[in-house]
């Protein structure tokens, strides 16, 4: 025990020698605290948000989502136009230089595009990124022209912070792996530094980069540390060790709270959470399914367990999602005697056994939540269940379609074009399973209409139809709350996007 | 004795071969699929038939672990799902970090351990002897991620004297050249960094040692008890030496063979034990390596990691097969 | 898993009589343990008859209401959706004691069995087995448990037939040695010259000898068991949450640390404590049993 003291005595000591040491330095740091990191070299051999963000930011946004203007704005791409409903014409700033000093060309996108995001094997993106586009080829040095197989008008949303654009001539000269990993050319205001999976990334700023310029006060280095449990991340970023922490649970904000050089940011995430229900017994019946969401106390839920951070949902979207409707029809308000009638109505007045399925640790409180809803359902008639299985389980049955019940989050949703196909158009994937003709009609529609306005009708049509016939309760978007230390001047965005750029450290 | 050791490798051969086996149709078996998981969440069949088809994974499950087979044998163990590199390559990258951890787990478990033991042995059944084994049984007695996370709270958190996690502080270390980042940076003279370096490993290390440390103290105890009633150590007694004298150089030195023989043993055992402690920590190396592989359903990665675990621990008992034998040499083979 | 190395150590053991030895000269250690063990497996016997609530009834309205003090309500506070932390642990312990013994008694029966085969018979027989021990012994523990919850689901059963896989080794490993050793012994021959079977020596004189030191082994595999049972929880692969457990509880709790510290202490609390108390009770027993101890008089 005494050996144990004085090692700590000394350690002591020295952690304040190195502390002194380092905030002599003159270069700006902000560490973030994050769950997840990337974990492959390559910025096309993975598929998850931050590593759209981080790679966003290295090579620079092709262009990038303002939710201040609420709409798409242009980066590395200035403008844009559309020719006809399958062609669209980007064109490129001049300014964006590789960190080798070489300009950033429209070749530079076509090769991204054709040779690494559809073209290699390796890439798993292709789907997320360019489910639709056949074709680019540069017209000029700063212009490209895109062909897609099928009139799409959210293709924006689709290469708008995750297009990943990377030099064709490192690629040509090096190899693939060689310039991923020793060689990362990037046109962004950020270079990557430092790769460890498992355990951090670094980016450091171009200094000479124009939107470097544009933001002299943005970080030097920007540190990404993994820091899986809530309490770790709280404790470093009280310790001063991280500046940034990324999702604080509603619970321990006021231990953050009570620090007044810390503060808690809260941002409406763009992420839906929802109750998935497959249509096949006893869910074939619309009225067991519009029985589960009434009998769902969601303001309670909020109120009780999510301590007010979050925002209820009245159909699939809320405030700030492209084509939200506040006028929405039909509402599913909480009222277990209309779900007693209505499961009595489909024939199951004596209750009906459901199996509910949650991931853990994905969303905010997930098991918590979920498991708050049981005696929910209960009271209203069912015979409710929680399972919890681990995720790579419930993920790959999930996209196979063999659960019936599930509690699930889509993210990304700035326009819920791409997410409302992918769960309730039919034979889209077989996740809820579900089909309905006036539906895959208003979808097919809303795709192909490059008319704002006529576009959110249908998207507005289609989403009553489905709040109705309820394939899925929609519930709630949470309010992340990001931890920030008052040094830094920065506003997180609703989705899982971190940019660097953004941020203003206080001299 | 050679010919003993070549017996032994041959017959570890078809160990190995089941426990591929074993591996292989487990991981396979276990629901969930690489190309739902790895996609992202926007993929669609095309997609995941062509991932399907360059993985393999069209093939029936025999022609896969046929092929898989071959290949280990060379020595190749494939190219991993989520990193698309070589299994071998993913590996050697994360390996040190755990080797680095897992010794120093062994070196605080055995400085605390060691002399704990020798006290309760020495002394049977006294208050020393009653406080050190309910101490020693503390670490065993918790398991490791609450044991992590209290560390953290406790030793970063209220005395904030610790980093929280990570292996390194980003800018301190020099160029990197055997992946053994104490080791480099004490070959470097860069000894800020080797104490950044230590700060990082000393809660891991110690919340991975916690286990062993009861094991060992326990070991210690009874085998110090043993010793202590052999004839020698009441004729060194008889002679007249001071107690503290007999216990520290007579019994300890004698005691100690099968303490290193547990030491040894239970390396493996560590090897496995961080999984949970580099998950916690998030220090970069095989454990938490193999919950990644996991989650993605990495098959070959899932594989690689397992046959390195299983040779790591046949190849140590085999080492210490070996040592028996030179540390005692009533032990013939 | 790892008890097993301490034991193989010293694994020569004859016959003794333990028990009158222990009861006249009180034993601190088996003393302790036996009472905490026991405390708790009466609490787990009687425990759905004093809980004041039922374990799973949530009340959002109360939730994280910190411990009250004996006699009201929630004695012990309730915890994050609601719900009555001590009648919670009252039917947790029943299921990790549960899960424990069911555990130690599946892997003893297998890994005793299989062990005094494996010793008796010797040969192919004996090569065949200690082979499988081989290679299920050098599997990463929590992998196995990860990936067989994983295929077969959730639940009960599930779980403990994840954590026998590997817990019968350590007997059949102890238990191969000593049946080696017994199977040349005197009354053993005496036995087989009477003309009793295989099966007559095996379970009426090899088994009954072996009895001790695997109850050394089973405390050893009782504790470990709790342990992994929590371990599996964190990994997210634990029993569905209608079945409240110690090891889920305070994995669900590990978030409420600094905020809410009875949500995860009681539960820690009662891991730590029975998994204390089932070692100094191994602890004690082993002491008691090993014969160069006992023959140079050693106190105990």
């Amino acid at each position: 025990m005494i050996t144990t003291r004085r090692f700590l005595t000394t350690l002591t000591a020295v952690t304040c020698i190195l502390g002194g040491t380092l905030t002599v330095q003159a270069q700006s740091r902000v560490s973030i605290g994050v769950t997840e990191t990337i974990e492959t070299h390559n910025p096309y051999g993975d598929s998850v948000s931050l590593q759209y963000g981080i790679y966003s930011e290295v090579t620079g946004p092709f262009c990038t989502y303002s939710y201040a203007k609420g709409d798409f704005e242009g980066r590395l791409a200035e403008r844009w136009k559309v020719e006809n409903p399958t062609t669209w014409i980007f064109f490129l700033s001049k300014n964006y230089k590789f960190n080798d000093g070489t300009t950033v060309t429209a070749d530079d996108v076509v090769h991204s595009l054709m040779n690494r995001v559809i073209g290699d094997p390796q890439s798993k993106q292709k789907a997320s990124v360019a489910p639709s586009i056949v074709k680019a080829e540069a017209l000029d040095k700063f212009t490209v022209k895109v062909t897609t197989d099928k009139p799409t008008a959210p293709l924006l949303s689709f290469l708008c912070d995750r297009l990943i654009v990377t030099s064709k001539a490192a690629f040509d000269k090096y190899g693939r792996d060689a310039a991923d990993r020793e060689h990362m050319m990037g046109g962004g205001p950020y270079q990557l530094k430092e790769l460890i999976p498992g355990q951090r990334l670094v980016l450091q700023k171009r200094p000479d980069h124009p939107d470097a310029k544009k933001h002299p006060n943005a970080p030097d280095e920007v540190i990404y540390r993994i820091m899986r449990e809530p309490e770790q991340r709280v404790t470093a970023f009280l310790n001063d060790e991280i500046q940034i922490a990324q999702f604080i649970p509603p619970h321990m904000r006021q231990r953050i709270e009570k620090n007044p050089k810390l503060r808690i940011a809260p941002v409406d995430s763009v992420e839906i959470m929802f109750l998935a229900m497959q249509p096949k017994p006893p869910f074939d019946k619309k009225e067991v399914r519009q029985a589960v969401c009434h009998a769902i106390n969601r303001d309670q839920i909020i109120a009780t367990l999510l301590e007010g951070f979050a925002s209820r949902l009245d159909g699939p979207i809320g405030p700030g999602q492209y084509g939200y409707d506040p006028n929405l029809k039909p509402k599913m308000n909480y009222d277990p005697e209309q779900s007693k009638k209505l499961l009595a109505q489909a024939g199951y007045a004596n209750g009906v056994d459901v199996e509910l399925q949650t991931p853990v640790g994905r969303y905010t409180l997930d098991k918590q939540l979920t498991e708050a809803m049981i005696p929910m359902l209960n009271a209203a008639g069912f015979r409710a269940r929680l399972l919890t299985p681990e995720w790579a389980t419930l993920w790959a049955n999930v996209q196979k379609g063999t659960v019936p019940f599930y509690y699930m989050g889509r993210g990304s949703v700035q326009d819920p074009s791409a997410a409302l196909h992918q769960y309730f158009h039919t034979g889209e994937t077989p996740r809820i399973g579900y089909s309905n003709p006036k539906l895959d009609e208003l979808l097919d529609k809303e795709q192909q209409e490059f008319d704002t306005k006529k576009r959110r009708q249908y998207l507005s049509q289609a989403m009553s139809i489905l709040t109705d016939d309820a394939p899925a309760c929609f519930l709630w978007r949470h309010k992340l709350l990001w931890g920030l230390n008052s040094r830094i001047d920065y506003k997180p965005l609703p989705d899982a996007r971190i940019y660097a750029i953004d941020m203003a450290v206080k001299k | 004795m050679t010919s003993y050791l070549f017996q032994r490798l041959a017959g570890t051969l078809p160990v190995l071969l089941l426990i591929s086996f074993l591996v292989f149709s487990l991981i396979h078996a276990a629901p969930g699929d690489p190309t739902l998981l790895l996609l992202g969440e926007e993929t669609n069949a095309a997609e995941i038939a062509k991932a399907k088809e360059r993985w393999g994974l069209d093939q029936p499950l025999y022609v896969q672990y046929l092929k898989f087979v071959r290949a280990a044998a060379a020595g190749d163990f494939g190219k991993s799902f989520k990193y698309a590199e070589p299994v071998i390559n993913v590996i050697k990258t994360r390996l040190p970090a755990t080797i680095e951890l897992a010794v120093f787990a062994i070196i605080i478990a055995s400085l605390l351990a060691i002399p704990l033991g020798v006290w309760a042995g020495a002394k049977p059944n006294s208050w020393i002897d009653n406080l050190g084994t309910t101490f020693g049984l503390f670490g065993i007695s918790m398991p490791s991620f609450w044991l992590a996370i209290m560390l953290i709270l406790l030793l970063a958190g209220v005395l904030n004297l610790l980093p929280t996690s990570g292996r390194s502080t980003y800018g301190i270390a020099g160029p990197e050249q055997t992946g053994f980042y104490l080791f480099d940076s004490i070959m470097q003279k860069n000894w800020s960094a080797v104490w950044d370096g230590l700060t990082h490993i000393f809660l891991p290390a110690l919340a991975l040692g916690m286990n062993m440390l009861g094991i060992l103290m326990r070991v210690t105890r009874s085998s110090i008890l043993e010793v202590m009633n052999e004839d020698y150590i009441q004729t060194a007694r008889a002679k007249g030496l001071r107690e503290k004298n007999v216990v520290w150089r007579h019994v300890t030195s004698n005691a100690l063979i099968p303490v290193i023989t547990v030491v040894g043993l239970e390396l493996g055992t560590l090897l496995s034990g961080s999984i949970i402690v580099e998950t916690v920590f998030a220090w970069p190396g095989s454990g938490s390596l193999l919950i990644t592989a996991l989650n993605a359903r990495d098959y070959p990665l899932v594989t690689g990691i397992v046959m390195t675990y299983t040779l790591a621990f046949v190849a140590i008992n085999l080492i210490i097969d070996g040592l028996y034998a030179v540390v005692d040499p009533r032990i013939r083979y | 898993m790892v008890f097993m190395q301490s034991l193989t150590l010293e694994s020569a053991t004859e016959k003794s009589v333990v028990w009158p030895r222990l009861l006249p000269r009180l034993h601190v250690k088996a003393f302790t343990g036996g009472v905490i063990v026991l405390v708790f497996i009466i609490i787990g016997i009687i425990g759905p008859s004093i809980a004041p609530f039922d374990p799973n009834k949530q009340e959002l309205t109360a939730m994280m209401k910190p411990p009250a003090g004996i006699g009201a309500p929630h004695s012990l506070g309730t915890d994050n959706l609601g719900r009555d932390i001590l009648s919670r642990i009252i039917h947790g312990s029943r299921v990790s004691l549960l899960v424990a013994f069911a555990v130690v008694f599946v892997s003893g029966f297998i890994g005793i069995a299989l062990g005094a085969i494996s010793g008796y018979f010797g040969g192919k027989v004996d090569f065949l087995i200690q082979k499988l021990v081989e290679v299920v012994w050098a599997f990463p523990p929590l992998l196995l448990g990860i990936t067989i919850m994983a295929f077969l689901g959730q639940g009960l059963f599930n779980l403990i037939l994840a954590l026998v896989v590997q817990r019968w080794i350590p007997y059949c490993r102890v238990v191969r040695g000593q049946t080696l050793s017994l199977r040349n012994r005197d009354f053993v021959t005496a036995a087989q010259c009477l003309g009793a079977s295989n099966r007559q020596i095996i379970t009426r004189h090899i088994i009954p000898n072996l009895i001790q030191t695997s109850l050394v082994i089973g405390t050893f595999a009782m504790a470990s068991s709790i342990i992994a049972e929590a371990s599996l929880s964190f990994l997210g692969v634990g029993v569905p949450p209608e079945i409240p457990t110690w090891g889920t509880m305070l994995a669900d709790a590990r978030i409420y640390i600094s905020t809410a510290w009875w949500l995860p202490l009681f539960p820690g609390l009662c891991i730590f404590v029975t998994v204390l108390g089932i070692n100094l009770l191994g602890d004690a027993l082993r002491d008691l049993l090993d014969p160069r101890l006992k023959r140079t008089g050693a106190k105990i």
